[in-house]
């Protein structure tokens, strides 16, 4: 319950937080940090337009997606606490219920008929199968580590001691980084500024959303990050009593936030063919998880 | 320590197979050379003193400082152009690369032997294969010379390995860099550099009586 409590609060703070850090790097103040949300707020008190052409598929996708979003959150635990929902292979249960709310944004992107939201979706799917075996090889390769298949087991049983397991926990954060920048569609693969014609990824897929829809999507991208946060502090905070943990957890998740920010304000995003090589890299280092794990289980010689 | 360094050392070869510009690689040769004086340092502990600052020294100026530095210069000197050309997709690139280490951790995962150090022999022998890989999927010739400096670097750790019961191996291993950096010298400078303007292997093969 505290873990689910906790990651609704950060998700309301932290697009504030990466907006403040790109006007601090870019010489402004900005708006203020609950904007983001209030923007979204505005949205929901809309109404929303749907075109003749579309089926209900395209009226019930962003509630799914919402709601794919929410409950992969459940599965996440803080700390000593358990998440709501929580039992052996829920990692796996965390990945696919993520695909399911994406591969319903995706056929609500093709029921709309307009070929630029066909090209959006299918460049968010490619990048989406394109993370995919980095995520699962970093799991894999904890759940080899620590014997357990359960984020809850997982983190609570990984103890960071030599440093080769430092290694590893850094490792895991920046492949963590990355993915929650692919899936949410943000600056090294995707620009949240530009709208409409120039990326031609996210952005364009919701193109036909209006009103409380949109209001939904943007706010289950808010929730992403702050449930890929809760992940990334999940590897370090494991052992902590509870009032440090959560401490920790804020902290994680403020650092995360203020990198995201740094990333977009000084990365440009890459070329359009340049972004599978970049995300399959990822793949690559997960994969050097694999072999550190296989040193710390001292598989070799 | 040692593992996380040697780890890193994987991580620049992957960063290199799909680097854009030739720059890129010779920054990435510095940061091997760092990589490569730390390893030194942790590893060799049974050797004596001035055979260890001599290989220490030897690292840090050969691999780090002079031949970076001397082909970032002759970069600059021959007008080569930024892009390093490969014949292939930097993503085959990419994969193919991850490829190489995933074989190699398979075949010394398959060699029963305990005397093995097996995270250095991996790391060595991936190391040499991709060096091999770079030289024969890139254009030009300042990129083979990067490949052969990269092929060494993983002679080096393999010889690192052994340093501490057979210290002349090492010796041997700073022998085959000194020559490299001769070589660079000697050969580049003076003759291919000044004959082709671009550097390009495709010219060689232009090469016949008429």
């Amino acid at each position: 319950m505290i873990s689910i409590s906790l990651i609704l609060l950060v998700s309301l703070f932290f697009p504030g937080i990466i907006l403040r850090t790109k006007s601090l790097t870019s010489g402004r103040l900005g708006p203020g940090l609950m904007q983001p949300v209030k923007d979204v707020v505005r949205l929901f008190r809309k109404g929303a337009v749907y075109s003749d052409t579309t089926s209900f598929i395209f009226r019930i996708a962003p509630t799914i997606y919402f709601s794919s979003v929410l409950m992969a959150c459940l599965v996440i635990p803080m700390g000593q606490y358990r998440g709501l929902v929580s039992f052996d292979g829920d990692f796996v249960f965390f990945a696919y219920i993520l695909a399911l709310g994406k591969f319903f944004s995706i056929i609500a992107a093709m029921d709309t008929g307009s070929s630029f939201e066909g090209m959006g979706a299918s460049r968010e799917a490619l990048y989406s199968m394109f993370a995919e075996p980095a995520f699962f090889i970093l799991l894999g390769s904890f759940s080899l580590l620590t014997g357990f298949t359960s984020f809850y087991d997982i983190f609570n049983s990984l103890h960071l001691g030599s440093s080769i397991t430092y290694t590893l926990g850094i490792l895991a954060a920046f492949v963590l980084i990355m993915i929650a920048m692919i899936e949410n569609s943000r600056m090294p693969v995707d620009d949240p500024k530009t709208h409409l014609e120039l990326t031609m990824v996210h952005e364009v897929m919701i193109l036909d959303n209006s009103g409380f829809d949109l209001g939904l999507i943007i706010y289950s991208g808010y929730l992403k990050f702050a449930m890929y946060g809760a992940l990334i502090a999940g590897f370090f905070i494991g052992s902590l009593s509870p009032g440090w943990s959560v401490t920790a957890f804020l902290l994680i998740q403020l650092v995360f936030a203020a990198t995201v920010g740094l990333i977009e304000s000084f990365m440009a995003r890459f070329r359009m063919n340049h972004n599978p090589q970049f995300i399959l890299a990822l793949s690559s280092v997960s994969f050097l998880i694999f072999l550190g794990v296989l040193l710390v289980l001292e598989k070799f010689v | 320590m040692t593992n996380v360094l040697l780890i890193l050392l994987i991580i620049t070869l992957l960063y290199v197979s799909i680097a854009n510009r030739i720059i890129t690689y010779v920054r990435v040769l510095a940061l091997q050379g760092f990589i490569l004086f730390g390893v030194t340092y942790l590893q060799l502990k049974d050797i004596e003193t001035w055979n260890l600052v001599l290989i220490m020294l030897e690292t840090i100026i050969f691999k780090a400082v002079a031949v970076p530095l001397f082909i970032s210069y002759l970069i600059k000197r021959n007008r080569m152009t930024r892009e390093t050309e490969p014949y292939l997709p930097h993503f085959v690139s990419l994969i193919i690369v991850t490829a190489i280490v995933v074989v190699t951790i398979l075949l010394s995962n398959s060699i029963k032997d305990t005397h093995l150090d097996k995270i250095f022999f991996i790391v060595s022998l991936s190391t040499l294969f991709t060096g091999l890989y770079f030289i024969a999927s890139r254009k030009k010739i300042i990129t083979h010379v990067l490949g052969y400096l990269i092929i060494e670097n993983g002679v080096f750790v393999l010889s690192l390995a052994v340093g501490n019961e057979m210290p002349n191996l090492v010796n041997l291993g700073i022998m085959l860099d000194v020559f490299a950096s001769v070589l660079i010298l000697g050969i580049f400078l003076n003759k291919i550099g000044d004959v082709f303007r671009d550097a390009d292997v495709d010219q060689l093969s232009n090469l016949k009586d008429y």
